[in-house]
């Protein structure tokens, strides 16, 4: 079974600092594999070792996020495709569409699995998008993927209830978080992922984005609530009263 | 004729909230609105403009896929300037298989929409909430609209449109549904909330929360983990970014640690306090009252507290 992964390297919003206008300081912040993406490669790696086969993590991205690629490839991910592009300048469509032009570069893939959202941008859109570019069956929100033969069985997760699917092989999806833990790559193949193979392609070359101008960002900015951070102590018994007095004055406990 | 603004979404109420963010557009673009419907009509959806149905596929069973081929089908032949949806987990696949069969831009979960006549602008999330971006796609253009961020339109009276698409076929097959465990809270009309964390030690030590939000007259809401890996409670309890927004008068985050994903969901509380051990916890940074303190302690000291003032 050939196994397709996408991954991104995003934004460590915890670590992302503002510049004193408010605006975040994007140039150079840290950056980290978006949170669900983990429970997309173990979710790779699961049905490899059901199914045998291949993994291959595919990601958009900048030199930057060869650590996150690597990550992967750690977990233990078979080989890597870097698509090169600046990922803060492109929106879901242009990313969707290098990722589904490098897969049709590397041959067909049985399986497609994307994450339910990238935890910066969590825009949601990429994996249906890229299941659409391929024209294959796309069933999104997994919570359990099973495979037999040509037949793939996916319990969806929505908002109020769960549904059972039935799609053909291949097959694109995303899951949710609540699938699989995700491993932790050890010493040993965190040393031997740097031997594993990474292709990489020009974004602009597989996909040329034309005139298209897709969805632009016109600001960003940073507004936190003011708080008045105040701290109560004493003994459980003196902070409750003490908290309780504090909300009465608020006027908000009737 | 002038251009039209279209609304989907596969639930009723939340076709009616977009209908509200779709009118903003519209009058920006000197547009109208057209609700949609797809296989057959639904009366509960209102609307400020006429309706369009989109007749093919059979009404009862609309998947996101066959959603997605009937608009598109739709949109190639009528060209609206911009067609709307919810940002539930199905709009937001709706919307995206739409936008990448037309080749055109599509916004994710905004509030704030607006037209310029060339184009729409609307403000969303990023970066877990710490940071808004204001962001613009020329028409025509998708956007799913983020849920609870808009009223409800009231009903109108307008011109009534058929089109149609021809029959539509899916290549999977959904062959069982199962609705997830109801809670009987509406978080988002709640004055008080009472929200647990992982600070819970087990399911059963939820009652004493549930008890003191009882005795202020609130209701009970949670961290993502509680609901969502845990399954301690539905998943309507469950506040942030990937859950529901709340801006209750008083938010009391108990054994919370004030991730951002979480705050993005509760940060317009009126007045947040929280129950925390670890006296570094993010929440406090994002509280007006803090202590630091064993919520096995604390939450049977405020219940007591409460009790002596009733
Ligand atoms: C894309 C994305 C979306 C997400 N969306 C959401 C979302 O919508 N909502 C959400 O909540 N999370 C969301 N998360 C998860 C979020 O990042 C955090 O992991 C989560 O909020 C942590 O939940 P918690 O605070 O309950 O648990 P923890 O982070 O484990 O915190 C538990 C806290 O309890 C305290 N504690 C322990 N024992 C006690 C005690 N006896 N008394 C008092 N305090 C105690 C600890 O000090 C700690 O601060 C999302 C994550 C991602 C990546």
């Amino acid at each position: 079974m050939k196994i397709a992964v996408c991954v991104k390297h995003a934004v460590d919003e915890a670590e992302l600092k503002i510049g004193p206008g408010g605006s975040p300081l994007l140039a150079g912040a840290a950056g980290k594999m978006s949170t669900f993406d983990k429970n997309a490669v173990e979710e790779g790696l699961r049905l490899k070792a059901a199914h045998q086969g291949e993994v291959v993590v595919f990601m958009v991205g900048g030199t930057e996020s060869k650590k996150t690629l690597k990550e992967a490839l750690a977990m233990g991910a078979d080989r890597g495709v870097l698509v090169t592009a600046d990922t803060v300048a492109i929106d879901a469509l242009r990313t969707a569409t290098m990722l589904a032009a490098a897969m049709k570069r590397s041959g067909r893939f049985d399986v497609v699995i994307c994450s339910e959202g990238a935890s910066d941008t969590y825009t949601g859109q990429v994996p249906p998008m890229v299941g659409e570019l391929l024209g294959i069956p796309y069933v999104g929100y997994a919570r359990k993927i099973e495979i037999d033969g040509k037949a793939a069985k996916i319990e969806r997760s929505l908002e109020d209830s769960v549904e059972s699917v039935e799609a053909a092989v291949p097959f694109a999806t995303s899951v949710v978080s609540e699938i699989n833990d995700p491993r932790y790559p050890t010493l040993i193949q965190i040393m031997q992922a740097s031997k594993k193979p990474v292709e990489e392609l020009n974004g602009e070359e597989i996909a040329p984005a034309g005139s298209r101008r897709g969805v632009e960002v016109l600001s960003m900015s940073s507004q936190p609530t003011a708080r008045k951070h105040v701290m109560i102590d004493g003994s459980p018994d003196e902070a409750a009263a003490k908290l309780l007095d504090a909300l009465s004055k608020e006027g908000v406990l009737k | 004729m002038s251009g039209q603004v279209w609304v989907y979404s596969e639930s009723e109420p939340v076709a009616n909230e977009v209908a509200t963010a779709a009118a903003a557009v519209a009058q920006g673009a000197s547009a109208e609105v057209r609700m949609v419907d797809i296989g057959s009509v639904r009366p509960a959806t209102r609307g400020s403009g006429g309706r369009l149905l989109l007749k093919g596929p059979a009404g009862h069973e609309v998947s996101p896929a066959v959603a997605a081929e009937a608009l598109a089908r739709a949109a190639k032949d009528l060209a609206p300037l911009a067609v709307l949806l919810g940002a539930t987990r199905d709009g937001r696949e709706v919307a995206s298989r739409l936008a990448a069969k037309l080749g055109i831009g599509c916004m994710a979960e905004v509030a704030g929409l607006a037209s310029d006549g060339q184009g729409m602008t609307g403000e969303r999330n990023v970066f877990a909430g710490k940071v808004v971006a204001k962001v613009r796609c020329q028409f025509p253009a998708v956007a799913t609209v983020k849920v609870g961020a808009y009223p409800k339109a009231a009903a109108q009276p307008g011109e009534s449109q058929e089109k149609d698409v021809g029959p539509v076929s899916d290549q999977t097959k959904t062959v069982g549904r199962e609705k997830k465990p109801a809670g009987a809270v509406d978080l988002r009309s709640a004055k008080v909330i009472v929200s647990a964390g992982r600070g819970v030690k087990k399911k059963e030590d939820l009652a004493i929360l549930a008890e003191l939000a009882t005795a202020m007259r609130g209701a009970l809401g949670c961290s993502r983990p509680l609901s969502a890996d845990l399954g301690w409670l539905p998943e309507e309890h469950h506040i942030g970014l990937t859950g529901v927004t709340v801006k209750p008068d008083l938010y009391l985050a108990v054994g919370i640690s004030g991730q951002l994903q979480h705050v993005a969901g509760m940060k317009d509380s009126k007045v947040v306090a929280s129950i925390n051990t670890d006296k570094d916890a993010p929440i406090f940074q994002a509280s007006d009252y803090g202590i630091v303190g064993d919520l096995y302690q604390v939450i049977p000291a405020l219940e007591r507290a409460l009790a002596a003032r009733r």
